[in-house]
């Protein structure tokens, strides 16, 4: 396998759609069978793959998922949970965690940090039917973490569908920042994908958790509309003034009659048909 | 592993992968299993490019039907162009090799006055329809028929009304691939169609939308045929009613089936209030059957 197969390989591995990653790996594999030591090498490549997707994991003995993600890496390919106080091993190409340790956070902004994370919690609960969560101090206490996903899997109908919201407050200026991506996959005879992304830059009046998390409660729900807004543009502009549904005349071709369509008014608006 | 499951693994990963860069992906798997080429090339749909046509100087589209070696077949000269000028004869050479389409990158004569007129009347179609955009049909001989590709491709670029309701642009491309067998005073027809549908919008509060993909469709038939001019008028209402069915499949799953999904990712409104109506509502339903 040379470099430039590994490269090509690991950006189908990045493309990969919500909840499709097994099936991505087992077409590499069937299409890469000269080089069966590849998967071993596409580390790499799954590790961004969870960390930026923000895979969600259950951890042995525990229903919940927690989040993967850079934020709240320990290097090594372990993770930490502060919910269940423990950190874990996670198999980036299996998407499977294993040998659970305790683990207390430490951490200066440790209050903030749980007051955010109850509060985040509750608002997960009030707007996500099915999402896991995750609050983490970062870059040596000075700033904090606060990341969402949502998956909706439906693979027996063709789509799949994730939310991912990351939000990074800065204490020492009281900004908000970071992104909302939204990812839809159809696949019923076809490949349709949504893809959206919006940018999160907003300053906060206080450093408290409630006015943390009111910012936003306020930044997705904005968000969720002009979603729905953008369908309407894409409906209503683009897609309309691509193809009419029917001519102007709003009737049928009539197709033995086609070739005296050139003579007559019945293109451009015309409405004789006699 | 045979090339079997290898080809039919590309086509599963294309139908995972962005829609939006199918071409990229093409490329990268013919990189990976370049023994897989004229299977993908011929079988994957990509956007239509236009190119102009030297002689007439209307446009049209390019596929891998009207293709041989460099120089692809216009539709409105019937003769074949290189895209860095000059016209060439096309299908097989002096030693009878053939690239691309090949021979039958050229129709018979009769075949070739039934093109024509398809030509002329998806014209008039794409006026009807897409009020712009590039139309072009290419046919070829069967043994025992005739077979076909009708293009059309439409550009919708940045605009938007004034009262802030946000631009849009978009690509539209379909392509029709039918064959037609002759049967006692009727036809067979088979038909296999894909449009592939790109819209995109951006603005400050929204960000960046992008919903891209493509669809394929097939039916079977059998309609009356008395002479060549009513295979125009058959093949011309089955495409018009396999783009309605698509166009309407379309917009279904752009903008009914994704937004759905939205909506399941993430309520608008508060879970527990809805819990508690379905709760209450549960709970009457409850009494009254008492």
């Amino acid at each position: 396998m040379t470099s430039r197969q590994l490269k090509t390989v690991s950006s189908f591995v990045e493309g990969a759609p919500p909840g499709e990653l097994a099936d991505v790996i087992a077409d590499i594999k069937a299409l890469t069978v000269s080089s069966p030591n590849l998967i071993s090498q596409l580390g790499p490549a799954f590790e961004k793959y969870n960390e930026e997707q923000f895979a969600t994991v259950k951890l042995p003995g525990s229903s919940d998922h927690v989040v993967i993600s850079s934020h709240n890496s320990l290097g090594d390919g372990r993770y930490y949970d502060a919910e269940s106080s423990s950190s874990f091993a996670f198999d980036h190409s299996t998407q499977k965690a294993s040998a659970v340790q305790s683990y207390l956070l430490e951490s200066s902004q440790l209050d903030l940090v749980k007051s955010l994370s109850k509060l985040l919690g509750s608002h997960v609960n009030e707007h996500y039917p099915n999402a896991s969560y995750g609050v983490y101090p970062i870059e040596d206490d000075s700033k904090i973490a606060l990341v969402v996903v949502a998956n909706k899997y439906s693979p027996n109908n063709f789509w799949n569908g994730r939310w991912r919201s990351l939000y990074i407050f800065s204490p020492s200026n009281s900004s908000l920042s970071g992104s909302i991506k939204v990812d839809v996959h159809y696949y019923e005879d076809g490949n349709v994908r949504l893809l959206t992304t919006t940018p999160i830059s907003s300053s906060v009046s206080s450093s408290s958790a409630s006015t943390i998390l009111r910012e936003i409660a306020v930044a997705e729900k904005k968000y969720q509309e002009e979603i729905n807004k953008g369908f309407s543009i894409l409906s209503e502009g683009a897609f309309k003034g691509l193809r009419r549904q029917l001519p102007i005349t709003r009737q049928k071709i009539e197709w033995d009659k086609i070739a005296g369509y050139r003579l007559g008014q019945d293109i451009g608006g015309g409405s004789a048909r006699n | 592993m045979s090339e079997v499951d290898q080809f039919d693994s590309a086509l599963d990963l294309l139908r995972r992968l962005d829609p939006k860069h199918t071409a990229q992906h093409l490329d990268s798997l013919i990189s990976l299993v370049p023994s897989l080429t004229e299977d993908l090339l011929s079988s994957v749909d990509q956007p239509l490019t236009i190119a102009r046509c030297k002689k007439s100087g209307r446009d049209y589209l390019l596929c891998d039907y009207n293709r041989d070696g460099d120089s692809y077949r216009s539709p409105w000269s019937g003769e074949f162009e290189t895209p860095s000028g000059g016209t060439g004869a096309g299908g097989v050479d002096d030693q009878g090799n053939n690239d691309g389409a090949g021979e039958g990158a050229v129709p018979s004569e009769r075949v070739r006055k039934m093109e024509i007129r398809a030509n002329e009347a998806f014209d008039v179609y794409r006026e009807l329809y897409y009020e712009g955009g590039v139309s072009s049909v290419y046919f070829w001989n069967l043994d025992d028929g005739f077979a076909g590709v009708v293009l059309l491709k439409k550009v919708a670029t940045p605009s938007g009304k004034s009262e802030g309701t946000g631009k849009s642009e978009g690509t539209w491309d379909s392509i029709h691939v039918f064959e037609s067998v002759d049967r006692a005073r009727q036809a067979h027809y088979k038909l296999t169609s894909t449009v592939i549908l790109h819209l995109s919008t951006d603005n400050d509060a929204l960000g960046e939308m992008e919903l891209s993909g493509n669809m394929t469709r097939q039916i079977e038939t059998d309609m009356a045929v008395d002479d060549d001019t009513s295979h125009i008028a058959n093949i011309g209402k089955l495409i018009e009613d396999m783009e309605l069915r698509m166009r309407n499949l379309l917009q279904e799953v752009y903008f009914g089936k994704a937004k759905d999904v939205v909506g399941d990712l993430r309520s608008m409104g508060m879970l527990t209030e809805a819990n508690k109506d379905k709760a209450t509502h549960q709970e009457m339903i409850n009494s009254m059957k008492r």
